[in-house]
């Protein structure tokens, strides 16, 4: 597969804010990648320096093989949906839609085929001659995503463009982006602060913290083996549940530090006697009878039904997420056993938050 | 008694009165001698019959006589020259100095702000100011002239019935655009930045960015900057009179020194309102162009 966006090196400096560390990301031609961190991380810097808005200090920057270190934005050939959309608000929709077209030098016939051709995607045939302050949220932002595919550009690179959505709304608009990618199949770049966006959308997440790639790989790879502490507690909703423990005599086993110091097996072989923080997904924990075989002894502290899910919190500390399907048989004082399958617990080291491999 | 206290505090009471005094305000200091001005046009005033309310009738004989005086030409050619001139270079310049300090280079906001430093001024300063620059025997612009090389003997700027227009011009230019600078600034200020970012990567160039984004973006600021700096500059009476005082033999005499010349040196009340009328139809005409301008402004 052919290489469209190749990031090596990348750095990124604001006076004596490091903003960008040593950035190595590639992007194939088609793929769906996620950039996701809490704010501040510098993903948002990362897609601005990609689309030439922000200058990078060093590295190297190759869009589609051609090197686009010191190109301003409007040779890059990258189109891009702002947060706030920024549609043009003096221009109808059509003349949103094909400003690019006009700047080019294309006919106005043309422009005006290209514009229905593009509303007919987005849905927006009627509303053509409409100003942007007469369209709902929703209409803004399809105009916005239409002005970028009108271009055929070499990327799509989109910055939280659901975020001023209502919750409704951003889910319908999940499934259209993602749907959009799929017809015309070009290379996107997506940022997003929301875990579930990126999971759900991107054929390839990464996530950044504090200006570093963390990890990056497919969503069900960061899910099921996250390459540290940090990724692990923030992909997965709710968050993974982290206990301090110390390995057991066989290596295939660790002490948790909670009361009753319950044991739980792992699939992970590790040095006997070694302190690890323990990861236990609210959703891998299964509920059983309090004195069920190698369970976790706990009472329950707190019920939270939302319907199709139930929270349970465990009473004392570390406080323990357990989240049950269907609505809840348990009541705040039960006594319940916790289980979970060995190869399901996750262990890391706990001073570099490194995961330790199975 | 009480009904009226209580509404006067918690009800429209209050509200009313504070219109009723800004529009008895309105009327007495500015409807009034509006539509005494209109009036007096149509009568023959002078010394003698000034301190009565009402004149004989004179018709439309003032405004015959003003058409058909023979300076009329030459101020109504001044009054158009100076005013297009004027509002011409300020807002040039003022969009020009306004587009400079929104680069927010270090210390932009401090010497924009120095710039208004010329418009607080009182026009009478500005124009001793100005008298000094222009003076033809030892004046820092003939100096500035005469060593750049282009000209070889000092331009008696405003004793010369050739320039002295223009050396009202440049001073009333000088005057006016930190006004225009600072209004077209807020404008500029409003336009959010990422519209630019967008049509950045939709293949805009600077000089695209600027015509197809600021210029349209802009429209009702430069609509109310050019009606006010056109009211503003047929309002300029200060420099006229500190500088050139109208002559050498009228060559500078615009419509509102006119005025103020028939009506105060001459006496001829009646003569002086006509040209206050047509100035205040043309005001109108132009207020009304900035009323339009102000309600269609571009909403996000």
């Amino acid at each position: 597969m052919t290489k469209q966006i190749e990031l090596i090196g990348i750095q990124k400096h604001y006076g004596g804010f490091h903003a960008l560390k040593d950035i190595d990301l590639t992007i194939p031609q088609g793929q769906f990648v996620a950039l996701v961190g809490p704010s501040g991380c510098g993903k948002s810097t990362l897609l601005r320096s990609i689309a030439g808005l922000e200058r990078i200090t060093s590295g190297e920057m190759r869009i589609a093989g051609v090197d686009v270190r010191d190109l301003p934005p409007r040779k890059r050939d990258l189109a891009m949906v702002f947060q706030s959309y920024a549609l043009y608000p003096h221009m109808s929709v059509r003349d949103n839609l094909t400003y690019a077209l006009r700047l080019k030098g294309v006919s106005k016939a043309e422009r005006a085929k290209a514009a229905d051709k593009v509303a007919g995607i987005i849905g927006l045939e009627n509303l053509l001659d409409r100003k942007p302050r007469e369209l709902s949220g929703g209409q803004r932002q399809r105009v916005a995503m239409g002005r970028a595919i009108i271009r055929e550009p070499k990327a799509f690179l989109f910055d939280e463009p659901l975020s001023n959505l209502d919750a409704a709304l951003r889910v319908r608009m999940r499934k259209e982006v993602r749907g959009l990618h799929e017809r015309i199949g070009a290379t996107s770049v997506y940022v997003t602060h929301d875990q579930i966006e990126a999971m759900t959308m991107a054929d390839h997440v990464v996530v950044l913290q504090a200006g570093r790639i963390e990890q990056q790989g497919p969503p069900m790879e960061l899910y099921d083996k996250p390459a540290n502490r940090f990724v692990a507690g923030f992909i997965g909703s709710p968050a993974m549940n982290f206990v301090d423990g110390v390995v057991g005599e066989d290596g295939r086993s660790v002490t948790l530090s909670m009361p009753g110091t319950p044991v739980v097996r792992v699939a992970t072989q590790t040095a006997p006697g070694r302190a690890v923080t323990v990861g236990l997904r609210p959703e891998h924990l299964i509920v059983g009878p309090p004195d069920a075989d190698g369970a976790i002894q706990a009472r329950i502290g707190a019920v939270e039904p939302t319907g199709s899910t139930t929270y349970l919190f465990t009473e004392g500390a570390p406080e323990l997420l357990i989240t049950t399907e269907g609505t809840a048989r348990h009541r705040a004082g039960d006594a319940i056993g916790l289980t979970i399958a060995p190869q399901r617990v996750h262990l890391f080291d706990p001073q570099r938050g490194s995961a330790l491999a199975p | 008694m009480r009904r009226v206290l209580q509404s006067m505090r918690d009800g429209i009471g209050f509200d009313t009165m504070l219109v009723i005094l800004t529009l008895s305000y309105l009327l007495v200091f500015a409807g009034l001698p509006l539509i005494y001005n209109v009036v007096i046009s149509f009568q023959t005033v002078d010394v003698f019959s000034l301190g009565t309310l009402m004149h004989p009738s004179a018709g439309v004989e003032n405004y015959v006589d003003i058409f058909e005086d023979r300076q009329a030409e030459t101020v109504l050619r001044n009054t158009i020259i100076f005013t297009l001139g004027s509002v011409a270079l300020q807002f040039t310049l003022g969009f020009a100095l306004a587009l400079f300090f929104h680069q927010n280079f270090t210390g932009a906001t401090w010497i924009r702000g120095l710039f208004l430093a010329g418009w607080v001024m009182p026009g009478l300063v500005v124009g001793v100011l100005w008298n000094w620059l222009l003076s033809g025997d030892f004046g820092v612009v003939n100096y500035v002239l005469d060593g750049l090389g282009l000209i070889d003997e000092p331009v008696f700027w405003r004793s010369n019935p050739e320039t002295s227009l223009y050396s009202v011009l440049i001073a009333n230019v000088w005057y006016g655009t930190p006004f225009n600078m600072i209004l077209l600034a807020v404008g500029l200020s409003q336009i959010p930045e990422d519209l630019y970012e967008a049509a950045e990567l939709d293949g805009a160039n600077a000089f695209q960015r600027f015509w197809t984004i600021t210029l349209p973006m802009m429209r009702a600021t430069i609509g109310a900057v050019i009606a006010l700096g056109t009211i503003f500059t047929l309002q300029q009476f200060d420099l006229f009179a500190a500088i050139t005082q109208g002559g050498p033999a009228g060559s500078s005499t615009v419509a509102q020194y006119w005025s103020w010349e028939l009506s105060f040196r001459e006496f001829d009340f009646g003569r002086g309102a006509v040209i206050s009328v047509l100035m205040i139809i043309v005001v109108l005409i132009v207020s009304l162009i900035y009323v339009r301008s102000t309600k269609a402004e571009t909403q996000l």
